[in-house]
Formats: C-alpha cells, sequence, structure tokens
C-alpha cells in the first residue's frame, strides 16, 4: 500500500502553527486527564495554560489558511476545524466563571480529534464552488454546532454528577474533585442550548434556501436528520421556558439533539471525504 | 548569627484535655511569660501559642544551646502555670534543630493538627508571632522560620487538596448543598424541628451566605426560640407543604417517630416547584425523610449516615494530600537549614572580602602614583600594571600558601583545591610548587617527596 499523498491529505501545506495546536491539544488533553484523577491545582492551571496556547495556536492556523484563501466555510472539513476552535474557545470562556476540570478532559480530546479529523482525513472531491448563501449557511450551522457541542459536553458531566450525588458515591473522583455545582451546570448549558438554537434556526432556514437554489429535492438523508436535530432542541428550549424542565431530563435532551447533530455532520463528512 | 531552633510543648498527641487545659495561657498571661522566657540561660528569642489542641513554645538559641534552652523552657511553663514540671515531664515533647523547624512548618500547614488541614491554626500562628513581635521577643531566626511556615502552608493549601472538603458533619451540609447550588447567596433554608445540630448545620449555611433561614417546629414556641438565635423567621407546621415548595435546603431534625417528609407529601410539593432542586438534609434519628423521595427528579436527600460518610471521604482525601503535604515540609526545611548554615560564615566571608579590598585598594593607591609622576611610555605602564596585579596575588595568596606548607594542612590543601575546583596531578603540582618557590621544598611536604621520586 503506498503512503497517502500529502497534497491529498492536507490540500493546503498546514502551517508550523496547526501542528502546535495538535500537540498542545495533545498536552493539554492529558494535562486534564491528570488534573481530574490527581486533584491538584497546579497541574489544571498548566492545563488550562496549555489548552490557551493550542487555541491559539490554532487561530493563528485558521488565519492563515483564510489568508490561503481556505476560509471557514469553503468546506465541510474546514467548517469542522472552524467548529472545533469554536468549541475549545467557548470552554475556556466558560471555565473563566465555573470550575470545569472533567469539562477540560472531556473537550480538549474531543477538539484534537475534530481537528485532526477535519485536517487529516482525505480531501475527497471538491464541492463545486459555494454561493455566499451557502458559505452562510455553513458558517452558522457550524457555530450553531459547536454551541450545541459545549453544551452537551456540560450536560454528559451534569449526568455523571447528578447520578454519583443520588447514588452518594462519596469516593467518587467527580464528587471529590467537582466541577461546577449541578444548578451552575445545568443553567449553563442551557443557556449555550438557547443561544445555539437561535443561530442553528437561522443556519436551517439558509440551508433550505440553498437546498432550494440548487433546484435539489430534500431526498438526502442528512437533510431530514438536520430537521430533526432543529426540532429536538426546539422541543428542548420550550419545555425548558414553557413547562421549566429542568435537570436530567433536559440534559438527556441536547444530549439526543447533539447526537442527531453529529450524524448530520457525519454524513457530510463521510460524503466529501469519500467523494460522494 | 550562628543560632539553633527549638520547639518545646504540650499537644493533642501527647496529652488529654484534661492536662492541656492546666498549662493553657491566657491571652493576658503571654508578654509575661515571654519575657520571662527570653531572660532564661540560652533562650534568645521566644514566642508562644496556646490552643485548645496544644500550648507550644519556639524559640531560638545560640548554637550549641539548644538542649540546654529547652531544659529551661520545660521548667518555665510549668511553672508559670503553677504546675510542677515534674509530674507534666512526660506528657511534654521537644524538638530541636531540624526537627524544631520541621515541626513548626508541619503546625502551621495544619499536618499536626487533630483535623488534618484545618484553616484555624494557620490564624493562630499568625498571632501568636504576632503577639511575640509586640513583646519583643521575637528576632532574625524566629522571624525568618515563620515567615518560611507561613509560605509552606500557603504552598501546602494551594497545591494540595489537604484543605478541601468539610471535616465535621454540621458543616457538611454547607458542602452538599453547594454541590447542587454552587453560591449559596440568595437561596432560601428551611430548618424542620428545632433541634441542636439542625440548629448548628443552620449557622453554617447562614455563614456560607444563605439570606433566608426560615424554622418551623410542632412546638410554635421552640420555634420561635430558635428563630431568634439563628437570626431566622419562625413559621407555623400547618404552612409545611408551602415552605417545602418554596425552600431550596431544607434540614430536618424532629423528633417524630415516622417520617415527617413523605412521598404524598412531595408528590403535592414537587408540582408547585416546577422541578426546582432541593436538598434534603435529614440529620434526625429516627430519620424524617422517606427515602423514596430522593427518587423524584431534583430531589437530593441525605441523612445522617452518609454525613459521616462524607467526612469520612473528606478526611481520607486529607491524609492522602498530606503525603504530598510532608514532601513540601521536607523540601522547605532543607532550604531553611541550608539558609541557617549560610548564616554561620556570612563574617568570616564579610571578612574575607574587606580584606581581599584593603589589598587591592593599597596596590591601586600606589599604581595611581606611579602612574601619574612618571612619564611613562605605553610598555613601561602595561609592565606597571602587571606588576602591581602580580603583587595583589602574591600578598593574597601568601598567607594561604603559608598555611598550606604547615605540617598538617592535607585538609587544608583538599579545602583549597575544592573552592578552587583545582584537579591536580601530582606531576603538575610538583612543578607548579618548583617555579613559584625557587627555595628548597620542605623535606616534609607531599610535593618534595615527589619530587625526589622523580
Amino acid at each position: 500500500m503506498s503512503p497517502p499523498d500529502p497534497e491529498r491529505l492536507l490540500s493546503v501545506t498546514p502551517s508550523p502553527a496547526f501542528w502546535v495546536a495538535i500537540i498542545l491539544y495533545g498536552v493539554a488533553s492529558s494535562t486534564f486527564l491528570v488534573s481530574f484523577l490527581q486533584n491538584k491545582p497546579g497541574v489544571l492551571r498548566v492545563a488550562r495554560a496549555v489548552l490557551v496556547g493550542a487555541f491559539l495556536a490554532h487561530g493563528f492556523d485558521i488565519g492563515w489558511r483564510g489568508v490561503e484563501r481556505v476560509h471557514p466555510a469553503a468546506s465541510v472539513r474546514e467548517a469542522i476545524g472552524f467548529l472545533a476552535w469554536i468549541v475549545a474557545g467557548g470552554y475556556l470562556a466558560a471555565s473563566l466563571r465555573y470550575r470545569l476540570d472533567l469539562a477540560g478532559a472531556v473537550i480538549s480530546p474531543i477538539v484534537l480529534g475534530l481537528l485532526a479529523a477535519a485536517r487529516l482525513s482525505p480531501v475527497g472531491e471538491q464541492s463545486e464552488g459555494l454561493t455566499l448563501l451557502g458559505r452562510v449557511h455553513i458558517s452558522l450551522a457550524t457555530v450553531g454546532v459547536a454551541v450545541f457541542a459545549l453544551a452537551s459536553a456540560l450536560s454528559a458531566i451534569y449526568l455523571l454528577e447528578e447520578r454519583n450525588l443520588k447514588r452518594k458515591k462519596f469516593d467518587a473522583r467527580s464528587f471529590k474533585n467537582p466541577d461546577a455545582s449541578l444548578d451552575g451546570l445545568d443553567a449553563l448549558s442551557q443557556r449555550l442550548v438557547q443561544a445555539g438554537f437561535l443561530v442553528f434556526t437561522v443556519a436551517v432556514v439558509l440551508g433550505i434556501a440553498w437546498v432550494a437554489q440548487r433546484g435539489e429535492s430534500m431526498t438526502r438523508p442528512e437533510y431530514p436528520i438536520a430537521i430533526i436535530t432543529w426540532m429536538t432542541y426546539a422541543a428542548l428550549v420550550s419545555v425548558r421556558l414553557g413547562l421549566g424542565w429542568r435537570g436530567r431530563r433536559t440534559a438527556w435532551m441536547a444530549l439526543g439533539g447533539f447526537a442527531a447533530a453529529l450524524c448530520v455532520l457525519a454524513i457530510y463528512f463521510l460524503r466529501r471525504a469519500l467523494g460522494g | 548569627m550562628t543560632a539553633e531552633l527549638f520547639a518545646v510543648g504540650i499537644s493533642w498527641r501527647t496529652a488529654p484535655v484534661a492536662v492541656r487545659e492546666k498549662l493553657a495561657i491566657p491571652d493576658e498571661d503571654h508578654a509575661g511569660l515571654l519575657a520571662a522566657l527570653v531572660r532564661a540561660p540560652g533562650v534568645r528569642e521566644a514566642m508562644l501559642i496556646s490552643t485548645c489542641n496544644r500550648v507550644e513554645i519556639f524559640g531560638a538559641c545560640p548554637a550549641g544551646e539548644a538542649e540546654r534552652a529547652v531544659a529551661e523552657v520545660r521548667r518555665l511553663l510549668p511553672e508559670s502555670r503553677g504546675v510542677a514540671p515534674a509530674s507534666v515531664a512526660p506528657v511534654l515533647f521537644d524538638h530541636v534543630r531540624t526537627e524544631a523547624v520541621r515541626h513548626v512548618f508541619r503546625v502551621a500547614s495544619a499536618l499536626d493538627s487533630l483535623v488534618v488541614g484545618e484553616a484555624q491554626i494557620l490564624g493562630q500562628l499568625k498571632a501568636s508571632f504576632a503577639a511575640a513581635g509586640t513583646a519583643g521577643t521575637s528576632g532574625p531566626v524566629l522571624g525568618r522560620c515563620l515567615e518560611r511556615a507561613f509560605g509552606v502552608a500557603k504552598r501546602v493549601r494551594s497545591e494540595t487538596s489537604i484543605a478541601r472538603g468539610s471535616s465535621n458533619v454540621s458543616s457538611v451540609a454547607v458542602e452538599l448543598a453547594a454541590r447542587v447550588f454552587g453560591d449559596l447567596h440568595g437561596k432560601r433554608v428551611l430548618v424542620v424541628g428545632a433541634g441542636k445540630m439542625s440548629a448548628l448545620a443552620a449557622k453554617h449555611l447562614r455563614h456560607a451566605g444563605v439570606d433566608e433561614l426560615v424554622v418551623t417546629n410542632r412546638s410554635p414556641e421552640r420555634a420561635a426560640r430558635l428563630a431568634e438565635e439563628l437570626d431566622a423567621t419562625a413559621r407555623p407546621w400547618t404552612e409545611l407543604e408551602e415552605l417545602l415548595a418554596a425552600a431550596d435546603v431544607v434540614i430536618s431534625s424532629t423528633g417524630a417517630r415516622e417520617p415527617v417528609l413523605t412521598v404524598p407529601l412531595f408528590k403535592k410539593v414537587a408540582k408547585r416547584r416546577r422541578w426546582r432542586p432541593i436538598v434534603i438534609v435529614d440529620i434526625a434519628v429516627p430519620r424524617d425523610a422517606d427515602p423514596a423521595i430522593g427518587k423524584q427528579d431534583g430531589v437530593y436527600v441525605f441523612d445522617i449516615d452518609d454525613l459521616e460518610r462524607v467526612v469520612a471521604a473528606n478526611l481520607a482525601e486529607r491524609q492522602k494530600a498530606a503525603e504530598h503535604a510532608e514532601r513540601i515540609v521536607a523540601v522547605e526545611v532543607g532550604q531553611f537549614d541550608a539558609w541557617l548554615r549560610a548564616q554561620k560564615v556570612v563574617p568570616t566571608i564579610r571578612a574575607l572580602r574587606e580584606h581581599f579590598a584593603r589589598v587591592a585598594d593599597a596596590e591601586v593607591e600606589k599604581l595611581v602614583l606611579q602612574l601619574a609622576r612618571k612619564e611613562l611610555s605605553p610598555a613601561e605602564r602595561e609592565e606597571a600594571v602587571r606588576r602591581s596585579v602580580q603583587l595583589v596575588v602574591a600578598k593574597l595568596l601568601h598567607q594561604p600558601q603559608m598555611a598550606l606548607k604547615a605540617a598538617d594542612a592535607d585538609g587544608l590543601a583538599a579545602a583549597v583545591q575544592r573552592l578552587f575546583s583545582l584537579e591536580l596531578v601530582a606531576e603538575a603540582a610538583v612543578a607548579v610548587v618548583e617555579r613559584e618557590s625557587p627555595a628548597a621544598p620542605d623535606p616534609a611536604t607531599p610535593a618534595a617527596a615527589a619530587a625526589r621520586r622523580r
């Protein structure tokens, strides 16, 4: 088997900042894990500092690609790399207010995986030139899904910590070294869902318009799944605001919605990568 | 400055409270005892700390006098409280030199406390040190030691989890409520029943920032009494359902034989709460809360056993952190010892510098005069400077060379080689000696012996 062609693998020669970001995200992932397992405040500070470095390097790489005329909405691959950057930035912003050790250990490897998947996977067939509508749709959908990703990570941590508290596992690692309070995690997650929902709603409307502009039908599997994603989050926002639902139920709904969003992304990604 | 540190005292480790209380020193007597201590032979600096768990005296004395100072303090401390020294001698402990420093650092870091990691001891130690400063009995050695001890305590608290988690049952309610709500400001606490434990727990919650405390009890008089004690509002028992609907945290400790917080009651309450979380801390035995209500969404019920398990888990975690803290203390003790050792050679270093400066200044003065007086060519000037520098070197080396040539100077020679990083093979050493000393070498020196062999 011949080695993959770097040109095909990386589409644009990555800047040194890309490799720095990959390495630092990797270091941050393991440092967050060590911080969580060993419960050492000093290690947590190092983990955060490394993640800030990774975020800056990643941002530099995105800017550099922009100079090379490969902007974040140019393709699904670029959008996923951009999504990873927003998730990392969102986490850093949230951690200014809340203690989110476990979230760091969850989010850092996700960001690393997304960035690696976005840039180190085969380019596949390039899609035809995107219209402005398409670009705005991709950009907004990316931001929306990134915000949902953050909300889902917080919801997952909420469910883990809530279960440990209900089952009175006082020697569990998450009890000894907790993230933000349950109420804090719930509130932050729901705020993110509401913000993400607004952005995602506009993205879906523009997406429908874009499909119509191209004269396509809604038969591709990602389209109905995108609608299901939107409906799940619409239901979540409604029951939260209308019926006062909170806690475990809304956390599961947030995770369900994000699972659907991931399905859409995966289908897009595989289609582009495999040249479908 | 050559000094040593010592520590003498009694603590929860060595004696029960019945003995400790006999030696406890009221604040107003501190200055008198401190003054007596520094008048004692051998004691140069002193401070004392007297808490419910320990009465200790830390001090500094001249080098080699630690044992004498300890003996004096062992006599003075009990005598100051009217206790015969012999009667408490077995329960008094003492540490000197490095062990004394380690003890002070461990006390400051709450590693020697009954509840490892407790926060009060550091404040008490700071206050005691300030009192010694006011009494004029603390000095540079004790001052440096205590400053480092405060730094070590800060390191231990920030680098380990020794101070995390509640260490007593009454404050665990705060920790559990914080797990659910985070900040407790603006939260409403309902105290059901008027037991002593619930009052304590409520006080901890108030201290943690809870704004609104409501007390309800079957006996309105007892509710009113407790409400007054807690600066809370008393409400009738008949409003229990309504009060539960509004509360965020419930502390329950009634004397009821059957649960008062039942599933049917909470089903009614849940609708009004709209899934808002509620923490129920049930410290009554028999229990006030039916454990089944904890199955409802957002309802967290903890009984007295849970609270004790949380305390046990926290204390176990603190013990684990204490191992890390002990390593920090060991490193810091080493650094302090190095500082103390360095203080012993400071006068020598100062004298050496002054001696070198005197020799150099005298030669520079002569050189300046020489250069100013004569019309010298550049080559002559260079030669004059070279000669002057060589003269300085020769003058500085004269005394050491004489000492090195003494019959018993082997140790000194080794020290010089170490000081100047000299690595000499025997032949090179002989050549150097022959070149620098045209006179016949002393037959007793190793260099002469080497020359004879050659």
